[in-house]
């Protein structure tokens, strides 16, 4: 049975670990969208060095564990772990959003960058009026899917004692023992986040194909 | 205003244009036929830079087009290009679709665009539907939309690729109304189109491409009539008998 003791003795810290899971998966994907359609962009721009560039990064942060990153930008940097952990999860996140968002693109077809640059807008102006407009219906139901994920992932700002829900955890089965209990608890602030996103994601996929 | 002098142009080892001459001269309307494959849309897309030159000069309103100096986004503010699908931005309304350009190239105001999208509009024969969304529109209709999306620019050139052949048989005439009248107005058009009744009526020379080359440049009447090249005539007795 499980012991809600610990649930109602440490709510405060659950909340607190809560409370800061939301706000680090939020700024992270904030950042890692901005972040994602740049190198997105710089993947397909009519110019080698920039699609390099942004081969490369994409290549590289994705076969790298989101684990390693976030202990390198932890201990490259003195940012604190919240911070650091952020930054990690944006690095790692934005490889995978890139990936979408050109996928995104590549699916408007090639005639509507064609029709605008042969009335004189710019690659730059044809990609924000026309491209990226048509793209971003394509992409936000993978994008749902990415912010689903970066929630799960930001458990791993505990192992740099970034505050979040996993890190409160960890502290409250330390003073508890009650390892397996508070892990349940745990995981059930996780499903309070995540099964409303994955929901969302589902309903906003129906509607955006119904809108086709 | 365009002055092809030996083009020529590869995809690979491919040669899709062989050594092309041709002027066109301000006010003419050219139009260009050949069977499938023979480099039309390549010729007419190389016009604005859509596609480069291998080698080769091509002048466009004196402008070098391969030249690296060349402002291109400047040179196609002064080409209108027409394509058979149309292409209109299926996100925004037809007065958007033609006011997007004037507003971002030209930098004019919100009304002053939009005055100047409505009188196109209204020349084109669809103002009342200015607020609808391509999806909206019948074939004929978008395509009529896509020419004042060209004209608002004031070019001084206008490209049609096949505008007419991704349309039903009855929205043909409605296009082609649109694009005598330009033509009748002295615009410079460069057409790709097999529509015989549309090159007589208003085209200045008949240009036949086969692959990749000019094989023959006439009066629209002696082409039709009398085409001096054994491939013109196979090709003209197909598309005449299909
Ligand atoms: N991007 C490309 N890469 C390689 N080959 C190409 C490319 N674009 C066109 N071609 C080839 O070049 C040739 C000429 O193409 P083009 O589109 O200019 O012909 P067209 O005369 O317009 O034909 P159609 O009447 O079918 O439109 C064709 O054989 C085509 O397969
Ligand atoms: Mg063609």
């Amino acid at each position: 049975m499980l012991d809600f003791s610990i649930l109602t003795d440490y709510m405060d810290v659950f909340l607190e670990g809560f409370k800061i899971t939301i706000i680090a998966s939020f700024i992270a994907l904030i950042c890692s969208f901005i972040l994602g359609t740049l190198i997105a962009v710089m993947r397909i721009a009519p110019f080698k060095p920039l699609n390099w560039i942004g081969t490369v990064y994409v290549e590289f942060i994705r076969n790298i564990p989101v684990l390693v990153i976030v202990f390198f930008t932890y201990l490259a940097f003195d940012f604190g772990g919240m911070t650091a952990g952020i930054i990690g999860l944006t690095v790692y996140t934005a490889a995978f959003i890139a990936e979408a968002i050109r996928a995104g693109i590549m699916s408007v077809p090639r005639g509507q960058m064609e029709a605008a640059r042969s009335s004189g807008l710019t690659y730059g102006q044809a990609m924000k009026s026309v491209i990226l407009p048509q793209a971003i219906k394509i992409v936000i139901p993978p994008l749902g899917n990415q912010f689903i994920n970066l929630v799960k992932n930001s458990s791993l700002l505990a192992v740099v004692a970034g505050g979040d829900l996993m890190y409160q955890g960890d502290l409250i089965s330390a003073s508890t023992f009650s390892t397996f209990d508070t892990y349940i608890f745990v995981g059930l602030f996780y499903l309070i986040l995540t099964i409303p996103l994955s929901f969302g994601v589902g309903f906003l996929e129906k509607r955006l194909a119904r809108s086709n | 205003m365009i002055s092809f002098d030996k083009v020529n142009k590869f995809y690979g080892d491919f040669q899709v244009l062989k050594d092309i001459n041709l002027t066109i001269n301000k006010g003419e309307v050219v139009v260009v036929i050949g069977p499938s494959g023979s480099g039309k849309s390549t010729l007419l897309r190389c016009i604005n830079h859509l596609e480069k030159i291998t080698d080769g000069t091509l002048n466009v309103n004196g402008l070098s087009v391969a030249d690296k100096k060349t402002d291109i986004n400047k040179l196609r503010r002064n080409i209108g290009m027409v394509f058979q699908h149309f292409y209109l931005y299926p996100h925004k309304t037809v007065l958007e679709n033609i006011m997007l350009a004037p507003r971002k190239v030209l930098g004019q105001s919100e009304k002053e665009a939009k005055e100047l999208a409505m009188y196109y509009l209204d020349k084109v024969g669809i103002s009342d539907k200015a607020d609808a969304f391509p999806s909206q529109l019948s074939g004929g209709q978008q395509q009529r939309v896509a020419i004042a999306r060209g004209l608002v620019m004031k070019p001084e050139i206008m490209l049609f690729d096949e505008p007419t052949s991704a349309l039903d048989p009855e929205m043909i005439g409605e296009v082609l109304d649109v694009m005598k009248a330009l033509a009748k107005e002295g615009m410079t058009m460069v057409v790709v189109t097999h529509e015989m009744g549309f090159a007589k009526e208003v085209a200045d020379r008949i240009v036949f491409m086969d692959e990749g080359q000019i094989l023959e440049e006439a009066v629209p009447a002696e082409f039709y009539e009398n085409p001096r090249e054994e491939r013109a005539r196979m090709f003209l007795s197909r598309i005449l008998n299909h």
